[in-house]
């Protein structure tokens, strides 16, 4: 009976810590490696395969035998494949908010590995303080204010895959056209520190700033990321 | 012509499958730029065929 209380206390005390340490970043206590740990099935993954997998093996069918169903094949060549990349689009969506996703372009990997490095750039100190979502970093930045503001990086988003798949960019990376400010002011303009600089009260700055003559980095505060990584991996 | 519309779907499935295992970059960009355009090439395929075999037309006689 003692042997078996020993072995529970033992096999219940290895669940506890691997409870403990799942999710656990870095070795870091658990407070400090929030988010925690997706737990649970993860949908937007899973229901593009559910549609998917009945699909080839009808089409598995198909290919081997050469003819289907009319009924059979329109589902398995039509209607579930279109619900597989209908559901795969949702998950590019959602995933491509992600710091890992820009940062698996080899492009952007080093102005991601940047982020939690020393430099004074704003990408890094925002970063650094935990001033932006560590996950959604580069979206909460780079979006703009409002819907129309995550179409358009989206829109961006499907201009850097094609240029990357075109292999047509330069180094060093720079940002076409002038910054989108609302992104800035979405987290600054109620912020009594800001209000309160001269600078920001100088009408004819704001007017600058509205009219886009005039971007927040550059003139006044520090680049958004540090020249290295704007040189591409290599640098 | 349905033995190659399956072949394309099913590659275009192989893609989408990819994508759903390991999102990322590089698969977004086979998703987009190669799954989709296969995917799309299949169902004309299937569609040209059902199409030739009289499916879509509006006074086929019903059995």
């Amino acid at each position: 009976m003692r042997q078996v209380a020993r072995v529970l206390v033992l096999v219940l005390g290895t669940l506890a810590q691997n409870a403990w340490s799942a999710g656990v970043d870095g070795g870091a206590t658990p407070l400090f490696s929030w988010p925690p740990a997706h737990r649970g099935l993860d949908w937007l993954q899973i229901l593009p395969l559910v549609a998917a997998v009945p699909a080839a093996a009808i089409l598995l069918v198909g290919l081997v035998r050469g003819r289907l169903l009319p009924a059979v094949a329109t589902a398995g060549i039509v209607f579930l494949p279109i619900a597989a990349y209908a559901l795969g689009a949702l998950l590019v969506l959602e995933d491509s908010k992600k710091v890992t996703f820009c940062g698996s372009c080899h492009v952007m990997t080093p102005i991601v590995a940047s982020l939690g490095g020393d430099g004074d750039s704003l990408a890094t100190v925002h970063y650094r303080r935990g001033l932006v979502s560590h996950e959604e970093a580069c979206f909460v930045c780079h979006s703009g204010y409002g819907i129309w503001g995550k179409l358009d990086a989206k829109m961006a988003g499907v201009r850097h895959m094609l240029r990357t798949v075109a292999n047509d960019y330069t180094f060093p990376i720079e940002h076409v056209g002038p910054f989108d400010i609302d992104s800035c002011l979405n987290c600054h303009a109620r912020s009594a520190t800001f209000r309160a600089v001269d600078a920001h009260q100088d009408p004819d700055t704001q007017q600058a700033l509205f009219k886009r003559e005039m971007g927040c980095t550059g003139v006044c505060h520090v680049a958004g990321h540090p020249e290295e990584a704007l040189k591409g991996p290599a640098s | 012509m349905i033995r190659l519309a399956c072949l394309l779907v099913l590659i275009a499935l192989v893609i989408v499958a990819i994508m759903a295992i390991r999102p990322g970059g590089p698969s977004a960009i086979l998703f987009s730029f190669v799954g989709t355009p296969v995917l799309a090439l299949g169902v004309l395929l299937f569609g040209v065929r059902r199409w030739r075999d009289g499916a879509l037309s509006w006074n086929r006689k019903s059995t």
